[in-house]
C-alpha cells in the first residue's frame, strides 16, 4: 500500500468540504460569497494535491486558485453586479 | 442548523467511511505495487544520476521536466501566457489624455484604502510574501518550486497593496505599467536567449547542440554551468529567474489596468459614443 489509511481518510474529508463549499458557492445568489465559498473550496483541493503528495502544484495552486483567482472574481464583481437575480 | 447542512455533514461522514473501508479492505480491487513506474524510474534515474549522461544539474525531478527535458512545452505555455497578458493589455489601455485623467483622479482621491490595522498588517505581510516568493522561485532547481509557482505567489503582494491602499499608491512606490511591461519583456527575452545560446554557440564552433540544451549529451559539447556559488544550477536558475520576472509583472500589469477606476472607461465610451 503506497497511501496510508489515515492519508485516504484525509483526502476524502478534504474532497468532501469541498463539495460542499461547490454545493453553497453555486446555490449561492450574493456572489462576494459566492467567491468566498469557492476559495474556500481552493483552500481544500490544496490540501488534497499535497496529501497526493504534489508539491509542485500546491505552490502554484495556492497562489493562483484562492489569491489571483478570487482577486480577479472580486474585481469582475465591482465592474458588473454583486446580486445574482433569476 | 438548517436541514441540508445536516444532510451535508451526514454525506461528509459517509464519505469519511467508505474511504477508511476502501482503505481498510482494498474493496477496489489490488493495491498498486511498491515497485515505481518505467517512466517515473526512468526519470529518477536519470535526474538523480550524473552518469546517465542526460541528468539536468538538477536534484529535483519536477523542474529539470519543466525546463530540460519538456522544456519547449514550457517555452509555448508562457508565449500563451504573454499573448494572454498582453490582450489584456490592448484591452484596457488608455490613451495619454485619458492617462493623465487617471494620475490627476489620483491627486483627488484622499483617505483611499482600508482602516490602519489592515494597512500595516499588509505592510508586514508583503514582506513575507516577497521572501517566500523569492526562495520558491530561486531554490526551484533543487526543492519543489519554480520560476512561476514564485511569480504568482509574489503577484498576491500587489492585489494586497491596491486593496489594502489604493492603485495610485502602488505606482507611487514605482511599480508602474510601463516598468513591470519593461521587466515582463526582459524576462521573456531572457528566456529566448537562454534557449538560443546553445544554438549560437553551435554555429561557432561547428558542434552539435540543441534548443534549450541544459548539459552535454552525446554529440553536443555545449553545458551551461553545473554549479553557481557552489550550488546546482544548470540553466535552470536563470530560466527560473527569467520566469520569476515575466509572471509576476505579468499579473502585476493586469492587476492595475483592472484597478483603474471605472469612471475613466465610462467617459472612454461617452466619448466613442459621440456624447450620449
Amino acid at each position: 500500500m503506497i497511501f496510508p489509511l489515515l492519508h485516504l481518510v484525509l483526502i476524502a474529508i478534504a474532497v468532501s468540504l469541498a463539495l460542499i463549499f461547490t454545493y453553497r458557492a453555486v446555490l449561492e445568489k450574493d456572489l462576494v460569497k459566492a467567491v468566498a465559498f469557492s476559495a474556500a473550496q481552493s483552500t481544500a483541493f490544496a490540501l488534497v494535491f499535497y496529501l497526493l503528495a504534489a508539491p509542485d502544484i500546491v505552490l502554484a495552486y495556492v497562489a493562483i486558485a484562492v489569491g489571483i483567482y478570487t482577486a480577479i472574481m472580486l474585481f469582475l464583481i465591482r465592474k458588473t453586479e454583486s446580486y445574482e437575480e433569476v | 442548523m438548517r436541514k441540508e447542512d445536516i444532510a451535508l455533514i451526514l454525506l461528509m461522514a459517509a464519505i469519511a467511511l467508505i474511504a477508511y473501508l476502501v482503505a481498510y479492505y482494498g474493496i477496489t480491487g489490488p493495491y498498486p505495487f511498491y515497485q515505481l513506474r518505467t517512466l517515473g524510474a526512468v526519470y529518477i534515474y536519470v535526474t538523480l544520476l550524473k552518469q546517465s549522461g542526460l541528468w539536468a544539474a538538477s536534484p529535483e525531478a519536477v523542474t529539470a521536466i519543466l525546463w530540460d527535458y519538456r522544456g519547449l512545452d514550457t517555452v509555448f505555455e508562457t508565449s500563451v501566457f504573454f499573448l494572454a497578458i498582453i490582450s489584456a493589455v490592448a484591452l484596457f489601455r488608455l490613451t495619454p489624455k485619458y492617462e493623465k485623467e487617471y494620475k490627476e483622479l489620483g491627486k483627488k482621491v484622499k483617505d483611499t484604502g482600508l482602516s490602519l490595522i489592515v494597512k500595516l498588517i499588509t505592510k508586514i505581510v508583503l514582506v513575507m510574501i516577497i521572501a517566500i516568493s523569492a526562495s520558491i522561485a530561486l531554490h526551484g532547481q533543487l526543492t519543489p518550486g519554480g520560476g512561476f509557482q514564485g511569480g504568482s505567489a509574489l503577484a498576491v503582494a500587489p492585489i494586497l497593496l491596491i486593496i489594502g491602499f489604493s492603485v495610485w499608491y502602488v505606482e507611487k512606490l514605482g511599480f508602474t505599467k510601463t516598468r513591470a511591461l519593461t521587466l515582463r519583456t526582459i524576462g521573456l527575452v531572457t528566456i529566448t536567449l537562454i534557449a538560443l545560446i546553445p544554438i549560437i554557440y553551435s554555429l561557432i564552433t561547428m558542434s552539435g547542440a540543441y534548443i534549450l540544451q541544459n548539459q552535454p549529451k552525446p554529440g553536443a559539447p555545449f553545458s551551461y554551468p553545473e554549479r553557481v556559488l557552489g550550488v546546482f544550477s544548470g540553466s535552470l536558475l536563470f530560466l527560473n529567474i527569467a520566469e520569476y520576472l515575466a509572471v509576476a509583472n505579468g499579473f502585476l500589469v493586469t492587476f492595475i489596468l483592472l484597478a483603474i477606476p471605472e469612471v475613466i472607461y465610462f467617459k472612454i465610451i461617452k466619448e466613442e459614443r459621440g456624447g450620449e
